[in-house]
């Protein structure tokens, strides 16, 4: 097998490349609706339960989904419980499969990201990017787990055999976001199904069709029905996924009070359950970014524009917060108020925007309502200029001067609004980074090499970003996830990912007998 | 054989020749520029990378520090990561653990780098840049100038560039009348050359250039551009595009051909493109440049200038495509770069008078080719321009001029803040080991520095 590289993203800066996407988009949407089943092992069960439509043009219909009921739960979980045959495939063969649908998303990547760019309003390059993260779990995953399988050396001395191998949890339930609708519910589940574990996908009822996609990739590679089935549905069927006896593993991707919640109902052991559940969780964050008196604003204001505003800042990894240097405070918020105020706002299958609409209504709601608690309390020192009114469009904006104690500072917001503070010094700013609840990506732009010293000794974040962009992991280059309220540290693209899904069994075994080494 | 005839035996003969002369035609004394500035560090920088990389993070946070103090410890705190420091910088860094010695530390080095900057840069605005440009003139050397600035954002630093701009036209346009003669530079055979000339970059007009959407800065650096073209053009001044890296050079060459194509702008002002050598693919856009000649660019009363050179963004281009996984639009070997730049120059020297050629480059060689070929095309000399950059190609550019060839220096104005990034680049290029006036500096044989690309 070759040694894992990360799938190249469209060199969307070459005429060509760009002239395929006008294709692409007219055929999603000449395809019409998707429709989307309850999929458990042979069975499909089709319905319209749930509508997903584009964010832009709220009244194109995307996808329309069944609804799992409470009785498919319980029969997806009966299934999955009593799969034996992929957790006994050979690590090799089940990374074959996988592989197998990496080569199917890869024939098809662009028809994926143009329903991505319709489903979730994702831009293209964005749209693209999750194509290829997606590939890129399950062409990493694939290589974990075969050589997970090996196990791990032990020490051995004289009349005694020592092993450590590794054995499938059992069932796992992956509940999935809707922002990287392709990518996030790929790694949870390759990395369920790559170490043996048979898996129940709920996806974010944004985005039931994206979803949909992905397990066609995986059951037409090969993955068994019965080790991987798709349940849609809103909060109730993740709810009941996280409470059943039968479920080993949690992984989940979303917010801190979904995922706090699922924390608690995973550590009851209900009778009859013998096992203690796992949860990898992946939550919100108030992404720092420190900007300290000696660095470029050249390369600080687009980074911190990237930052903040690609995909109208609903990534985990966007920015929030910067917290800069006092010296260069004024000059920063000016440039950076000249840069927002040019952000073209538009259409998510146009190449020549910067900012999508969000997600739904209620983000745009939300969106709006910490603009006008910035405004109360302190100063919008800028804001977009054009923003299109119909769809779930909200405006960029940049917030200054706020109070400490502001919800715009405190809590996260995922969307388009990026608020500036001024600090004395570096320290000061690490002083602030500390006291958050979140832990999850973090920038810092000096040039000191003893100020990079010091924010890395003192920063408690997952992903720290030094003088670039706080966004855009790439698999196996920048494993990600968060601390503290952000998540359970663990590193999804990374080398210890596959660990959560398995158990260590160590077995010691005697070779002496009658004084003789066997 | 070549194109029209002209053997290559013949070519690398007169080549040589050419060569010969020229380099016999660099002043003594300062035959390298590398010998003749006194810049201990950049010798030592180019034989220790690590220093190297030490030192350039240092001059390129030089305007950002606030005080000496501050310049000083930043410059320990990068020698500090050099594993194996030479004597000099074990000295510097005992003299960074005193405030004291901070202050004398940050003091020299401060110095040290104002100097360097001004090797490379002509003055701090157009003004102060006119002394040094009618000097040049004077010894028969035409100049280009480059107004340095920060990276455009806003709209308002695209208009405070595009102002700049234009008093920077009316500077030097207004102090070259007094100018004396220099028939050389002023004619060739496609008609009268401007004195005044400045070269401008599309990034600096537009805070709106996307690599994925070329349209959007294009139209929004157009009108901006208009404005110096009309104002180029009132001046009877030359305005020179750019090229930056390849994130934005369909949206430069569009918008180039596209604006010197409108009926407003046929008989005037006199400008120019360029064009670079390291693209793989720059033999295609030669094709779409002569295409335009053509076509929507035939019957300008100025043939387009095209100005050919090898590429300022090797490293980023490199590193950029390395890291999206793209295969890489420059060509890797540097002999390679050096190979196509020979047939490019033989290309618009065959496409002339469509075109005028300008051949920028330090390489001995490139220049003694674009000189060779011309002559045995039984060309005017008058049309064929070489150019240099001001701080690394000075000698050459007087050994050119003592020849009677017509030859232009790239001028950069600016102040420290502005003008970094570009001093970066060029210590880039004074201290790589590829260069060839690093070969020129470690001695390398005329003959060898002359042989073909390989």
């Amino acid at each position: 097998m070759k040694p894992f590289a990360n799938e190249p993203v469209l060199e969307l800066r070459r005429a060509p490349v760009r002239a395929q996407l006008a294709d692409a988009i007219a055929a999603r949407d000449a395809a019409g609706p998707l429709a989307v089943p309850v999929w458990i092992g042979a069975d499909t069960r089709a319905g319209d339960a749930l509508v997903s439509t584009d964010p832009g043009r709220p009244d194109r219909v995307v996808a329309r989904a069944a609804a799992a009921t409470e009785a498919e739960v319980d029969a997806a979980l009966a299934t999955a419980a009593g799969s034996r045959a992929w957790s006994a495939t050979p690590a090799a063969r089940r990374a074959d499969v996988l592989l197998a649908a990496a080569a199917w998303l890869r024939e098809r990547r662009l028809e994926v990201a143009a329903l991505e760019v319709r489903e979730c309003a994702k831009p293209w390059p964005e749209a693209d990017g999750d194509v290829c993260e997606a590939i890129d779990f399950l062409e990493y995953y694939a290589r974990g787990a075969i050589e997970l399988e090996a196990g791990a050396e032990l020490l051995q001395v004289p009349g005694e055999r020592n092993t450590l191998s590794y054995r499938p949890r059992g069932v796992a339930a992956v509940i999935a976001p809707w922002n990287f609708p392709v990518a996030i519910p790929c790694g949870m589940t390759a990395a369920a199904l790559a170490t043996g574990n048979a898996v129940l996908l709920k996806p974010a009822e944004q985005a039931p069709g994206c979803a949909y996609v992905l397990v066609q990739a995986l059951r037409e590679a090969g993955v068994p029905p019965e080790a991987l089935a798709l349940l849609p549905g809103e909060g109730e069927v993740g709810a009941k996924l996280v409470a059943d006896p039968r479920v080993h593993t949690i992984a989940f991707t979303g917010s801190s009070a979904v995922g706090q919640e699922i924390v608690r109902t995973a550590a009851e052991t209900p009778p009859g359950q013998r096992h203690l559940k796992r949860v990898i969780a992946e939550m919100g964050g108030k992404n720092c970014v420190i900007v300290d008196a000696d660095a470029d604003l050249d390369e600080v204001v687009p980074a911190l524009v990237r930052s903040a505003f690609v995909y109208a800042g609903q990534k985990c990894s966007a920015a929030a917060r910067v917290l800069c240097h006092e010296a260069i405070h004024d000059p920063l918020v000016e440039r950076l108020a000249g840069a927002i105020a040019v952000l073209e706002v538009g259409q998510a299958d146009r190449l020549d925007i910067d900012v999508p609409p969000v997600i739904e209504q209620d983000a745009q709601e939300r969106v709006g309502r910490y603009a006008a608690e910035a405004q109360r309390t302190g100063r919008l020192a800028a804001t977009a200029e054009s923003v299109p009114d119909a769809g779930w469009f909200a405006t960029p904006a940049l917030a200054t001067e706020l109070p400490e104690d502001s919800p715009v500072l405190q809590e996260e917001i995922f969307g388009p609004l990026l608020a500036v503070e001024r600090v004395r010094d570096v320290e000061e700013a690490c002083d602030r980074v500390d006291a958050s609840p979140f832990g999850l990506t973090g920038g810092l732009f000096a040039r000191n090499p003893e100020t990079v010293d010091l924010v890395i000794e003192r920063t408690p974040v997952g992903n720290l970003y030094v003088n670039r962009a706080i966004t855009g992991a790439m698999v196996a280059r920048q494993p990600f996830g968060g601390n503290r309220l952000s998540g359970t540290g663990t590193k999804a693209g990374g080398p210890g990912y596959l660990l959560q899904f398995v158990e260590p069994r160590v077995v010691s075994e005697n070779t002496m007998r009658h004084g003789l080494v066997v | 054989m070549i194109e029209d005839g002209i053997d290559d035996a013949l070519l690398e003969a007169r080549l040589l020749e050419v060569g010969e002369r020229l380099a016999g035609a660099l002043p003594a004394g300062m035959r390298n520029p590398l010998k003749a500035a006194d810049d201990k560090a950049m010798e030592l920088a180019s034989q220790d990378a690590e220093l190297k990389a030490a030192l350039f993070r240092f001059v390129d946070v030089v305007p950002a520090c606030r005080s000496l103090d501050d310049l000083a410890r930043h410059l320990t705190g990068f020698l500090g990561e050099v594993q194996e420091p030479p004597p000099p910088v074990a000295v510097a860094m005992r003299m960074g653990n005193s405030r004291a010695g901070r202050a004398a530390l940050g003091a020299a080095a401060a110095t040290g780098v104002r100097h360097m900057a001004h090797r490379f840069i002509v003055g701090e605005s157009p003004r102060a840049a006119l002394g040094t440009l009618r000097e040049l003139w004077r010894g028969g050397i035409a100049s280009s100038v480059d107004l340095l600035g920060e990276a455009t954002v806003t709209q308002s630093e695209a208009q405070r560039y595009a102002e700049r701009c234009d008093d920077a036209l009316a500077t030097i346009a207004g102090a070259a009348c007094d100018w004396p003669e220099r028939p050389a530079l002023e004619q060739d055979g496609a008609g009268a050359l401007p004195r005044a000339n400045l070269s401008v970059k599309v990034s600096a007009l537009t805070p709106l250039l996307r690599p994925d959407a070329p349209e959007r800065g294009k139209h929004d650096a157009a009108d901006r551009l208009r404005g110096l073209l009309r104002r180029a053009r009132e001046l009877d001044a030359h305005l020179h595009i750019d090229m930056e890296s390849l994130d934005s050079r369909d949206a430069v060459l569009e918008l180039v051909l596209e604006l010197l194509a409108e009926p407003e702008f046929r008989d005037g002002p006199s400008a120019g493109m360029v064009l670079q050598a390291y693209l793989r693919d720059s033999p295609a856009t030669l094709d779409t440049v002569l295409d335009w000649t053509a076509g929507a660019g035939a019957g300008r009363a100025h043939p387009l200038t095209v100005r050919l050179v090898k590429g300022a963004y090797w490293d980023h281009e490199i590193v950029e495509a390395a890291q999206h996984g793209w295969s890489a639009p420059v060509f890797d070997v540097k002999a390679d770069s050096d190979r196509n730049f020979e047939a490019l120059t033989q290309r618009l020297l065959d496409h002339r008078p469509a075109l005028r050629v300008a051949i920028a480059s330090h390489n001995l060689r490139s220049v003694a080719h674009a000189v060779a070929y011309d002559e045995l095309r039984g060309g005017d000399s008058r049309d064929l321009e070489l150019q240099v950059l001001r701080g690394l190609g000075d000698p050459l550019g007087a050994a050119i001029a003592a020849q009677g060839l017509r030859v232009r220096t790239y001028c950069p104005v600016g102040d420290l803040v502005a003008g970094m990034a570009y001093l970066v680049r060029r210590l880039l290029e004074n201290t790589s080991n590829e260069s060839f006036l690093a070969d020129q500096a470690k001695g390398v044989p005329l003959a060898e520095l002359l042989a073909p690309p390989r």
